[in-house]
């Protein structure tokens, strides 16, 4: 059950968070900004091994892995489990999910990669509003409404 | 085909209307290019958003210009660049020998005072596709011979 979505821009600056469920209140809104930025230390560290193993001499399939734009299971803490996914032009995508989910089965990594692929689509059409700026928050209600659903339906 | 003519037809259109504008604001003999430059980098900085999204994470810099002169290329003239050249060192040349938007007008020297007004769009669409891959650079043009069309970029570390 994917309880929060955030979209960080290229300078760590949040661009989008959004949540649903028993986080949708204000009250969580800063409970929800700790857990995104939680896992950005884990999600820097991804990305830099990534360039480290360019140059260096690792095998060739890791590389091929750390290619991917999936980072998968970042960070994970008692309630909360956090996936990270960062476009080619550094943006970061991060989803959380409850560790303890009602249904009681366990996410499925695929669940969550193709969600992320999702929101990355989403978030491509929304950048791609001729009135947003770079860099700017995204408040796009339409967005909104798209993020809210994927987290519902899919996850 | 239809939807290249009306890209091309609207790019000569926001040409000439900057032009007006600034002949309007004032009665200097040099043309303003920039906002032409900046409409530009706003495209590519949006269209690299699209582009880049089923592609994996670009190794380096030298990576990251191959995208530029194929899939970037294809993807906005229906052409590769035909010729890269760098020196290793934040210097990249890009060569188009048929510059889609030079083709129409002549093959020598005929118009060739004019030629810099219709690359300024595209060295900020360059500019644009780099600055969101985070790579800041200065990219300029030359045309020296009239289809064929230079584009220099210099990347700028900091």
């Amino acid at each position: 059950m994917a309880v929060c979505v955030a979209v960080i821009g290229k300078d760590n600056s949040p661009l989008y968070i959004g949540g649903i469920g028993n986080d949708t209140n204000t009250d969580n809104e800063l409970s929800r900004q700790w857990l995104v930025h939680t896992a950005l230390d884990a999600l820097e560290e991804r990305l830099a091994t990534t360039n480290t193993n360019t140059t260096g001499t690792n095998t060739n399939a890791a590389r091929t892995d750390l290619r991917d734009l999936y980072l998968g299971l970042l960070y994970s803490t008692d309630t909360h489990k956090i996936y990270g996914y960062v476009t080619n032009t550094r943006v970061k995508l991060v989803l959380v999910t409850s560790s303890i989910s009602p249904s009681g089965s366990n996410i499925r990594d695929a669940e969550v990669r193709t969600a992320l692929r999702r929101l990355h689509a989403l978030y491509a059409d929304a950048i791609c509003n001729p009135f947003h700026l770079p860099g700017d928050q995204i408040t796009s209600p339409k967005f909104d409404k798209q993020v809210k659903s994927l987290m519902l339906n899919n996850v | 085909m239809a939807d290249d003519i009306l890209f091309e037809l609207l790019h000569s259109e926001i040409i000439n209307y900057s032009l007006e504008q600034s002949k309007d604001s004032n009665e200097k003999k040099e043309t303003d290019l920039s906002v032409v430059e900046y409409i530009g980098f706003a495209a590519g900085y949006k269209i690299m958003e699209r582009l880049t999204r089923e592609w994996p994470r670009f190794k380096d810099e030298l990576d990251t210009m191959k995208f530029i002169c194929t899939d970037f290329w294809t993807c906005i003239y229906k052409k590769q660049i035909d010729n890269l050249r760098t020196n290793h060192q934040g210097v990249y040349v890009l060569q188009d020998n048929a510059f889609r938007f030079l083709t129409n007008f002549s093959n020598g020297h005929q118009y060739l005072e004019y030629a810099p007004r219709y690359v300024a769009y595209t060295c900020g669409l360059i500019r644009g596709g780099l600055a969101n891959l985070c790579i800041n650079s200065v990219v300029t043009a030359e045309v020296q011979n009239m289809p064929s069309c230079k584009f220099h970029i210099h990347v700028q570390r900091t």
